[in-house]
């Protein structure tokens, strides 16, 4: 189990981005619920932290798949792979996590550090 | 070089090619129109959160868009990345950001980079670096007012002043109610025009009794060729049988209520440098924004505000909208015909402004000194 912050930091609407590789982030939902996922989104390098909250689900900033936060599971193209989800645990004034030990669906790129060349 | 006289009546204006050459309008873009507070949007056109709409303001495009905190707010419309064009659309509304269509990266309504492929994984990248560009703003009479100078001159000073000057009362304004009144027609005019022609155009009047028979109806002292801009505070006053400021001189609509007795049946005019023109009439506002394009092209929006209350019953608007229309385009035509004739030997030297065009030498003068002459 590995603290991520005080319950006091996230306060609800908001995300905490933890820099573990690869990185997870914790949502505070607005029903006042704490959920945790993979930052990273399925189709492309783009944090999740920086999507869009809404209700039990969050929409990915670059393309706008959303990812239910529960199951993971994304609902519409261009992400079709699941984000894992993590199991958040409060103890006292703290939130921690356990990590799940699936193998992470990373995009391509994610986390490999600079790619030479390329193309479209 | 200044205006100089050519006799005590008849004095010089600009030479012809201030109206053609590109490297004059190229100056003209830098020094005044990206160096002064630009109308560019009513307000009312950006009303829920999201909405946004692209205006060319000198040589760049500008996005003005509504926040959820219902500020709004102006950038460069370039993408920090590797400089696309970010808003192609000359108006719409996103739901909550701005994203660069060609490689994703996207912007919130304050314009602040929120996201981009592969930004997570740069670790030595701050995003607050890579903001859109930052456009000052100022919300007035209902619209929304850009200044693209790194340090923008006065609001105050450069347009209230402006308004002020004119109108010879701060508060004479301020009864017409700009912001509260509504939209009830808006007519975009492209013309074929160099803008200098078109300011000169609005500031005299020696040309209506030639131009405007139904305007010089309504206000007959405009036969004179005095301008009310060539006054403070005067309004032409109504003609005695005319009812309204309309067409054919029927009544127009409610009176706008908070207009003073003394503006009651009387024509104020307004011109705010360098790109808007203002009509007070007691019943209704004629607002219009130039957007000069080219040397010899100039786009002019004009919107007629009315009461809210005109506007959402659907009172036929078509005899008060059809009079200025018919001023703005016998206007029009006339600046189109002396565009083509900026070129010519035969103006080489420019024309010349008789007494009750005097006034005009001060905003030839005010050009040149903003274009370094
Ligand atoms: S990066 Fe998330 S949907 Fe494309
Ligand atoms: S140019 Fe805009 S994201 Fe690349
Ligand atoms: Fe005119």
């Amino acid at each position: 189990m590995i603290p991520v912050c005080r319950l006091a930091d996230l306060p609800r609407g908001e995300a905490f981005r933890l820099d573990t590789k690869p990185p997870v982030v914790v949502f505070h939902t607005e029903d006042g619920e704490f959920y945790a996922i993979d930052d990273t989104c399925t189709h492309q390098d783009a944090s999740l932290a920086e999507g869009w909250l809404e209700g039990c689900a969050v929409e990915c900033p670059l393309h706008a798949s959303k990812f239910d936060l529960r199951t993971g599971q994304a609902d519409v193209p261009p992400a079709r792979l699941p984000v894992r989800t993590h199991q958040v645990v409060i103890e006292g004034e703290t939130i921690h996590l356990v990590l799940s030990d699936a193998v992470p669906n990373l995009p391509f790129a994610a986390g490999r550090g600079p790619v030479a060349g390329g193309a479209t | 070089m200044t205006t100089s006289s050519r006799t005590q009546s008849l004095i010089a204006t600009l030479p012809g090619t201030y109206y053609t050459s590109p490297e004059v309008f190229a100056r003209e873009q830098e020094h005044i129109f990206e160096t002064s507070w630009f109308c560019a949007v009513r307000s009312a056109d950006l009303a829920a959160p999201g909405a946004f709409r692209t205006v060319t303001v000198g040589r760049e495009s500008v996005l003005v868009a509504r926040g959820r905190d219902q500020g709004v707010r102006a950038f460069l419309n370039v993408c920090r990345h590797r400089g696309a064009r970010l808003c192609t659309e000359e108006s719409g509304t996103v739901r909550r950001a701005f994203q660069c269509p060609y490689h994703a990266w996207t912007y919130n309504l304050q314009g602040e980079l929120i996201a981009a492929p592969n930004l997570t994984s740069m670790a030595d990248v701050d995003r607050r670096d890579y903001g859109l560009g930052r456009v000052q703003v100022r919300e007035w009479l209902g619209y929304v007012w850009v200044n693209l100078a790194e340090r923008p001159g006065s609001f105050e000073e450069e347009v209230m002043a402006a308004v002020t000057a004119r109108l010879g009362d701060g508060e004479a304004i301020a009864r017409y109610d700009l912001a509260g009144l509504e939209t009830g027609k808006r007519i975009s005019y492209d013309v074929r025009a160099n803008w200098k022609l078109i300011v000169e155009n609005f500031m005299e009047c020696y040309h209506c009794a030639t131009i405007h028979p139904e305007l010089t109806e309504v206000l007959p002292e405009f036969a004179d060729g005095f301008a009310a801009q060539f006054y403070v505070g005067h309004g032409a006053a109504f003609a005695k049988e005319a009812e309204g400021f309309t067409v054919d001189g029927s009544a127009g609509l409610e009176r706008i209520p908070t207009v003073a007795a003394e503006q009651d049946r009387r024509y104020y005019a307004i011109t705010v440098r360098p790109q808007v023109f203002v009509n007070l009439v007691p019943d209704h506002v004629i607002f219009h924004r130039m957007y000069p394009l080219a040397p010899d092209r100039t786009l002019v929006e004009c919107e007629w505000l009315y009461l809210p209350e005109v506007v959402a019953q659907g009172r036929d608007l078509t005899r008060s909208v059809e009079l200025f229309d018919r001023v703005n385009r016998q206007d029009f035509d006339a600046c189109e015909r002396c565009q083509p004739a900026m070129s010519s030997r035969g103006y080489a030297g420019g024309g010349v402004l008789v007494p009750s065009e005097h006034h005009l030498a001060e905003f030839h003068d005010w050009v040149r000194g903003r274009i370094g002459e």
